[in-house]
């Protein structure tokens, strides 16, 4: 962790939700300031994190922060699908929410700098990358080639429709999207994320993958991936887990021998082979 | 080291309760259980008693505590936060030398690592420990299996030996120098070490006699925990026997798993609470929408002998993350305590 504030760990620090966007079905962003200044500036993140978020009334939850490190509005995205995130679905800008974290190792970005990147997102395993794709393109020259491949159901269902404007925009970045089937206005393409993998010629040497979404999408994506000749210990993914603590204490999210709270949520596909248990 | 004769134990734990709340061996006396409990009478104190049924983990920490207290009026917007402590100090005497190593275990684990668990380092901080060597072991121990004892070697602040009919008093901390004082016991002279060390190796050898239900070699099983070469069929094996009570976790005195809830009150407020929790529990690592990774009950026991006894989470404690204290066998429903599991496994390796 680089330069930041020691982690709020057991008290959880009071933010107002300022601006409230449905980005696809079931799925809210929800932007947000912490109240005390102090926080509010000293509040620092590495891409990948997560925080522990309060619904008062309802209970806490470990939700992935999207936004990058540097220049970018606090905001959470939640798919509503228990207790808690239902309540959170239901606030209107200006109620508060609790906040306890960062914490989590991130994803690495020091050490990949002057190598190409390859994102590989499903459905809603965008919003954790996002936070690592806005950040190499704030360092867009210090990075080699830089592809995003997307894929969602249907192009309802693509997260973050403005960003997505962006990044088709931006020079330098290759982006590729996909849904498995084909709609009258879509120009992108049709089928699985893998199977747009296959097909794309991707970089193998000098080459890193960030690669999220759902199981079967996962282990698909992998699988093209190293027969694209990538390395599975350049390979990285988040987890996620039933999480109460964050801090390594309660042991719902031990998975082997590591907790996903503190040694993870980011690991290489090589620790997560040796991990032993199902993504 | 120094005398503490028997009448100067009453003057002991009188001083301590002038500034202490007192816990220690009692024996109940509707089941004639030991427990491990809150003496309102010090005089109900039995360190004589066999080890307790309960280790005293729940002093630190507690089956159910509530850390947080707030309330939010969703009108005005406003949010009150308050962090709850209702802490006394705390002596705990009589403490079985398995049982205090579940308490340095603890005390490594939520305070030794990235971060420290601030609930439970409060009510860390304000206790008093008295060790009491166990002279013969219990039916139940295997502590020589495990290191943490008959008796204890560090984490007290006073520890006492049996001898005849006085005990041997010696001195961990400046807490416990100060105490000593106080009530002027008598030094023990040079002959102390040898005496007490006397003690004790009479205690270890007669484990053969008197420690028969249990039996851990334990060291081959940390072997193949942590590199994993245990076969499914082992934890099929296991996993068919387990209940799913959770009540080998609650009687260990070093399981610490807890689960963390919001809790909404009549008066508008609301308490997160923290309670015990079990990963023999299903629902333990369900996540929102049903999404459960750990399924089959095997691959929830295989979880917590992983605690227990691989070189991994022994980091942790800086020792096996079993005591010895043999609870677990006498509580478990099934036949998986952890002595039977550590037989189970290396009856693998040996083929008997």
């Amino acid at each position: 962790m680089e330069g930041n504030l020691v982690p709020i760990v057991t008290v959880p620090e009071i933010a107002t939700v300022v601006e409230i966007r449905d980005e696809i079905d079931e799925v809210k962003t929800f932007y947000f300031h912490f109240d005390r200044l102090e926080i509010e500036q000293a509040f620092k993140i590495r891409s990948g994190q997560f925080i522990m978020c309060t619904v008062f009334g309802a209970g806490e939850f470990a939700v992935s922060l999207p936004f990058s490190p540097e220049n970018d509005r606090k905001h959470i995205s939640v798919r509503r699908v228990g207790k808690v995130t239902a309540a959170l679905h239901q606030l209107q800008p200006g109620d508060k929410i609790g906040v306890r974290g960062p914490f989590g190792n991130g994803f690495p970005f020091e050490e990949i700098k002057g190598r190409n990147i390859i994102y590989v997102a499903g459905g809603i395993g965008l919003i954790p990358l996002r936070s690592s794709i806005v950040h190499v393109l704030q360092h867009r020259p210090e990075f080699g080639r830089v592809i995003l491949v997307y894929g969602a159901r249907s192009s309802k269902d693509l997260m973050y429709k403005e960003s997505i404007r962006e990044w088709k925009a931006t020079e330098n970045f290759e982006t590729y999207f996909t849904i498995d089937r084909p709609e009258p206005d879509w120009t992108g393409e049709v089928g699985f994320v893998n199977q747009l993998v296959a097909k794309l010629l991707l970089p193998a040497d000098n080459t890193v993958a960030f690669v999220c979404g759902p199981p079967v999408m996962f282990n698909s994506v992998i699988k093209e991936l190293k027969l694209k000749g990538i390395k599975e210990d350049k390979i990285y993914s988040t987890l996620e887990r039933h999480m109460k603590c964050g801090i390594g204490k309660c042991q719902h999210c031990a998975i082997g021998r590591t907790l996903v709270c503190v040694d993870g949520p980011v690991y290489t596909y090589k620790q997560i082979k040796t991990l032993g248990e199902q993504i | 080291m120094y005398w503490l004769e028997r009448h100067q134990l009453d003057n002991l734990v009188k001083k301590l309760t002038e500034s202490y709340e007192l816990f220690g061996p009692r024996r109940d006396k509707v089941s004639n259980e030991v427990i491990f409990d809150r003496l309102a009478n010090p005089l109900e104190l039995d360190l004589e008693a066999p080890i307790p049924y309960n280790p005293p983990k729940y002093i630190l920490f507690p089956h159910y505590e509530e850390i947080l207290r707030y309330r939010y009026d969703r009108q005005s917007k406003q949010v009150a936060i308050e962090k709850l402590s209702h802490l006394k100090p705390k002596a705990l005497v009589g403490l079985r030398s398995c049982d205090l190593t579940g308490i340095l275990c603890l005390d490594r684990f939520f305070l030794g690592q990235e971060f420290v668990d601030e609930v439970y380092l409060e009510h860390r901080k304000k206790l008093f420990l008295i060790s009491n060597t166990c002279v013969r072991p219990f039916p139940q121990c295997f502590c020589v299996c495990t290191d943490s004892g008959p008796s204890a070697k560090e984490g007290f602040d006073l520890d006492l030996t049996r001898v005849g009919d006085r005990y041997l008093v010696e001195v961990g901390s400046k807490k416990g120098q100060n105490l000593v004082e106080e009530l002027g016991l008598k030094e023990a002279g040079e002959e102390a070490a040898e005496l007490k060390k006397k003690v004790v190796d009479e205690s270890v050898s007669s484990f053969d006699a008197f420690a028969l239900e249990n039996k851990a070699w334990i060291s081959r099983a940390t072997n193949r925990l942590t590199t994993g070469f245990i076969k499914p069929e082992v934890w099929e094996y296991i996993g068919n026997q387990c209940f799913e009570c959770g009540a080998c976790s609650f009687v260990c005195p070093t399981c610490s798993c807890f689960n963390v809830e919001d809790v909404n009150r009549l008066d508008g407020t609301t308490d997160r609470i923290r309670t015990w929790d079990s990963c023999s529990f299903e629902g333990y690592t369900k996540m929102a929408g049903d999404h459960n990774p750990r399924k089959p009950v095997e691959d929830r026991r295989n979880k917590r002998f992983f605690c227990k006894l691989s070189y991994s989470q022994s980091k942790k404690y800086l020792r096996p993350g079993c005591v010895g204290c043999g609870r677990c066998a006498r509580v478990c429903p099934g036949d998986i305590g952890l002595p039977n599991v550590v037989t189970y496994i290396r009856r693998e390796i040996t083929g008997d």
